[in-house]
């Protein structure tokens, strides 16, 4: 069989992006939009091959690209995310003025960075994928070209992210340096074999978990996350909150998958990751209960959410992980088009005072916005209700009593903000006259699904966990 | 019988709220007679389950289970002796509750409805579940309803109250759900099975340490539900702020909730550490009851003044529920009833006033009984039922809940009966300055007497006050035998965890005998 038939996934986005590039050229502007279905067509292709391969488990290029079934899972779920923020932005990039081509372009690159990131147990080539994802988010996050906020997000992100891949390499080459190999599975075998301990593999481990916290803006290398979610676009916002960081933790469980079981020095990084999660709960909650801006709120949320996350790689319980990255990304991709949805030719509403009222004026966006906070809450029927019970649950059963208390009132504070702009929106007189344009229904589909999903994850899982264990069990081979 | 009778109950309301969506919110009336269709087609799906309901065991009866997630969340509900009662009262009032609105509540009906309705299932699941987890959602999603509820269809300070409401109820049931994932993992270590199944986790042998917190943690929970005092603070902002048929439901039966929890959860699972905080519990009781009363007799707002009352009423119960013995626990129950019927109908009667008036302060009333004399006759009843005068339900209850009271703690029973004396004073003053004495206020003079909806509302109440309060024997039958089997269960798990605690205290001491012993011939072979 020929060997170049594992990369059609990736190959088919990356032919989509330089098509879309190209023909940007030849579109007139009220035709951008074209673009946008053209990405979509490509990526239902690139998903329809990877439901094909599900049970073929390609391995190629030794060992450097792995098709399993947990990749596939994660190329799915970012395919699903990038189709998602191709929809919402539609109307939004003629609305906002930002309608360039390139864009869909460059979500498409930033996909194959993120599959590439995902589909590998070699560092150097995750370290590829996360470059190849991180030089297209730079410029999704200065997309609007004319305004401030948009230009500062891309060079906080830029000087930020580029110095977060420095510590990565470094720690990439230290851990060459003390193992003399960039193989996941080598590295950590020698983590189980090292009876001394070397303070250079150590230091390389500290530096790529440092280089990852900052992908997934784990408290405190958070510091650009809300100004970078703030300036941005705001699908690209969705986008981020989602795919860099289903990336960075797919990768960060290949990597603690085999450390915990009986790594020398796992009781370092466990108190390290111990913290780093607490912090991130507490930091994450705390500040945004201090936000007046929507889009920050949501910033400070994904930092929190972060947290949780954690807690699951703590447990080991990876399966939670998965279910909660897939339950995430419903709610969250439906807040944002939420927040999109409200917004009109040349202006987004976005400071909680314009929500005020919002709930009676537009019902059924403040209903589906209501749902996913509620489920971003964790309050059950919701998908974020049981993605949390299961991180927590496991945690608990692993006896990290403490951290979860510490988790479950970190989340006690989220509910007050997630709750206070459901107050603006429904207990509140309108103080502000908010006309929204109305006509987007590929943004109202994605609404819908995402209702859809955050509703049936919370009550029916049944099939998704099925399919996110067959996934997770290829983590052991 | 195969006839899913208890999910017909629970989910009946809800698939009402459902439909409602789909219907223009132009036809308020269309609206508010489904919602009146609904939920009274609720109460006559609950009848049937009271008479065919055997009270001569303690098994959970109409069991329904099904697969659900799997890894012990299944869908399990059931109803047994202590919950029947409870599930008929809630099913009783939400009728009446909504027809109380009928013309209170003006703008967004149709949204407060489609939110009574939720909050109907949400209630109605809480008493069936069999299973934890399918517990701790209804538990969690009834706030969602209630939230909204205060929030925008209550008073000035609406907003306030409910996140208050919202948080300190989080704050508890959160501890409880990392007390429940410890049970859940503490089952699977023990049995290798994954289950959240309540009957499952009271064969759990837990170690008399491990209880303390756990205890805690679901005591904490179900204590500011009830809500007991220092954890009752939310209680008189919710109440005060929330429209009539909220207090009314919040009163009647939300409060039940933390009571049925120690009842159903608590007490059960964790009997050594019952027996520990006992003395401690049986304290905040007192305090409650004492609290509460003293400050109903202050209160310058009628409705906060009932939700003071109900402080100190819940008090007494609480207090009747850790006496641990036959008459307090079925005292307690009824009582629970009792409470439910004559607050909720309290909160009626203010919202009667209310409604004419715009104003619950108690010096702008005044003689209103020359002006209304029907409802001066109905709100005297609801009262003298609230104080506990022989003859009408409240009566039954407290004695039954004093008697047990007593038979375990003399002193307990001497403070705990001035819940009665301090209710009389508390309940009869307000009634003095509002209903009678001359009309101070010119507005009264305008006040029309009850309507014939009104009086329709409060007959209902007002039948069941009289025939529970003469007649108990029927709905007392029903607990006799799950009352029985609790306090059973209470008692004889606290002698096995003991007996079960000095063997392993043995066995541990024998083992490290064994290693000393092994030490020592290692430390021969070395010295060798």
């Amino acid at each position: 069989m020929n060997t170049y038939i594992a990369l059609y996934p990736i190959l088919t986005i990356v032919t989509g992006a330089l098509l879309i590039i190209l023909l940007e050229v030849f579109l007139k502007k009220e035709k951008k939009d074209y673009l946008g279905f053209i990405a979509v067509l490509f990526l239902l292709v690139s998903g329809a091959e990877c439901i094909k391969f599900w049970n073929k488990g390609f391995s190629y290029f030794e060992g450097n690209l792995l098709l399993d079934k947990f990749a596939l899972f994660f190329f799915l779920i970012m395919i699903l995310t990038v189709i998602f923020i191709t929809l919402i932005s539609l109307k939004y990039l003629s609305l906002q003025n930002t309608d360039h081509g390139e864009y869909y372009g460059l979500l498409l690159f930033a996909l194959s960075g993120m599959m590439i990131m995902v589909s590998s147990r070699d560092f150097l080539v995750i370290f590829l994928g996360l470059e190849v994802l991180s030089m297209a988010s730079y410029a999704l996050a200065g997309l609007k070209r004319n305004d401030e906020r948009s230009s500062e997000a891309a060079i906080k992100y830029f000087l930020l992210g580029s110095f977060a891949s420095a510590f990565l390499v470094f720690g990439i080459a230290l851990l060459y340096g003390a193992v003399f190999s960039t193989d996941i599975s080598t590295i950590m075998n020698f983590f189980h074999a090292e009876t001394s301990l070397s303070l250079m593999g150590l230091t390389g481990m500290a530096f790529v978990i440092i280089g990852f916290g900052f992908k997934i803006a784990v408290v405190p290398f958070h510091m650009w996350t809300p100004d970078v979610y703030q300036g941005s676009p705001t699908p690209v916002t969705a986008f981020f909150s989602i795919g860099p960081k289903a990336a960075g933790f797919a990768v960060l469980m290949r990597i603690f998958f085999p450390f915990w079981k009986e790594a020398v020095n796992s009781e370092i990084f466990f108190h390290i990751l111990w913290i780093l999660s607490v912090l991130t709960m507490v930091v994450g909650n705390l500040v945004a209960l201090r936000q007046k801006n929507v889009k920050r709120i949501l910033a400070y949320s994904s930092i929190a959410h972060a947290g949780y996350i954690l807690v699951a790689i703590l447990a080991g319980d990876n399966s939670g992980l998965v279910f909660y990255l897939t339950v995430y990304l419903f709610m969250n991709i439906g807040a944002f088009s939420a927040v999109i949805a409200l917004s009109r030719k040349g202006k987004e509403f976005l400071e909680l005072e314009d929500y005020s009222g919002i709930g009676f004026r537009y019902p059924w966006i403040g209903a589906t916005f209501t749902v996913f906070l509620f489920s971003l809450a964790g309050f059950p029927p919701t998908g974020g209700f049981l993605a949390k019970f299961y991180i927590f649950s496991s945690a608990v059963h692993k006896g990290l009593v403490p951290l979860v208390i510490i988790g479950v009132l970190a989340s006690l504070i989220s509910v007050f903000y997630y709750l206070r702009i459901i107050i603006y929106m429904y207990m509140r007189k309108p103080t502000r006259n908010v006309e929204i344009f109305s006509y987007n229904p590929a943004l109202f589909l994605v609404l819908f699904l995402c209702l859809y999903g955050v509703l049936m994850l919370g009550i029916f899982p049944g099939n998704i966990l099925f399919y996110i264990k067959q996934a997770v069990a290829a983590l052991a081979f | 019988m195969n006839i899913p009778i208890l999910s017909i109950l629970i989910f009946l309301p809800l698939t009402g709220a459902i439909l409602f969506i789909f219907i223009p919110r132009e036809k308020t009336n269309l609206l508010k007679y489904l919602t009146v269709a609904v939920t009274v087609l609720t109460f006559l799906v609950a009848l049937p389950l009271y008479f065919n309901f055997d009270g001569s065991t303690a098994d959970p009866q109409f069991v329904e289970t099904a697969e659900w997630i799997g890894y012990g969340i299944n869908y399990h509900v059931g109803i047994d002796g202590i919950s029947l009662l409870l599930v008929i009262l809630t099913v009783f009032l939400f009728p009446i509750a909504i027809i109380s609105s009928w013309t209170s509540i003006k703008d967004k009906i149709k949204e407060y409805l489609i939110f009574m309705l939720m909050l109907e299932t949400g209630i109605i699941g809480v008493f069936l579940s069999l299973n934890l987890f399918l517990f701790y959602v209804f538990w969690e999603a009834m706030l969602i309803p209630m939230y909204f509820l205060i929030g925008i269809w209550g008073g000035k300070r609406k907003i306030y109250a409910t996140v208050k409401f919202v948080l300190f109820t989080m704050f508890g049931s959160l501890l409880m759900l990392v007390a429940i994932f410890f049970l859940y993992s503490t089952y699977y270590k023990a049995s290798g099975i994954y289950s959240l199944n309540i009957f499952d986790f009271q064969k759990l042998i837990l170690d008399p340490g491990v209880q303390i917190w756990l205890f805690l943690a679901f005591a904490l929970a179900f204590a500011i539900k009830i809500p007991l005092f220092p954890f009752h603070t939310w209680l008189p902002d919710a109440h005060v702020q929330a429209p009539t048929a909220g207090s009314v439901i919040l009163a009647a039966v939300l409060l039940k909730m933390g009571a049925y929890g120690f009842l159903r959860f608590a007490l059960p699972l964790f009997p050594d550490a019952v027996q520990k905080f006992l003395p401690l519990l049986a304290v905040l009781c007192l305090i409650s009851i004492i609290y509460g009363a003293l400050m109903a007799l202050i209160q310058k707002d009628i409705k906060s003044l009932v939700a003071y009352s109900s402080v100190s009423h819940m008090g007494l119960i609480m207090l009747a529920v850790f006496s641990l013995n036959f008459e307090a626990m079925e005292g307690a129950i009824y009582q629970m009833l009792n409470h439910g019927l004559s607050t909720g109908a309290l909160f009626l009667c203010v919202g009667i006033l209310y409604e004419r008036s715009h104003t619950r302060l108690i010096k702008d009333y005044g003689g209103v009984s020359k002006q209304m004399p029907v409802f001066s006759a109905f709100f005297l009843v609801c009262m003298l039922s609230s104080v506990g005068l022989p003859g009408l339900n409240g009566f039954v209850g407290e004695v039954l809940c004093l008697f047990g009271i007593f038979k375990s703690s003399h002193i307990l029973a001497a403070i705990g009966v001035l819940t009665i004396i301090l209710g009389a004073a508390y309940l009869l003053w307000m009634y003095q300055r509002v209903m009678q004495g001359p009309i101070t206020n010119d507005k009264i003079k305008s006040f029309p007497d009850l309507n014939k909806r009104e009086i329709g509302f409060l007959i209902p109440i007002i039948i069941m006050m009289f025939w529970m309060g003469i007649y108990p024997r029927p709905f007392l039958r029903k607990m006799d035998a799950s009352v029985t089997h609790l306090l059973h269960q209470i008692k004889s798990r606290t002698s096995v965890s003991a007996s079960v605690q000095k063997e392993e205290k043995k066995l541990i001491t024998k083992t490290k005998e064994e290693k000393t012993e092994e030490s020592k011939e290692k430390t021969n072979i070395l010295l060798k």
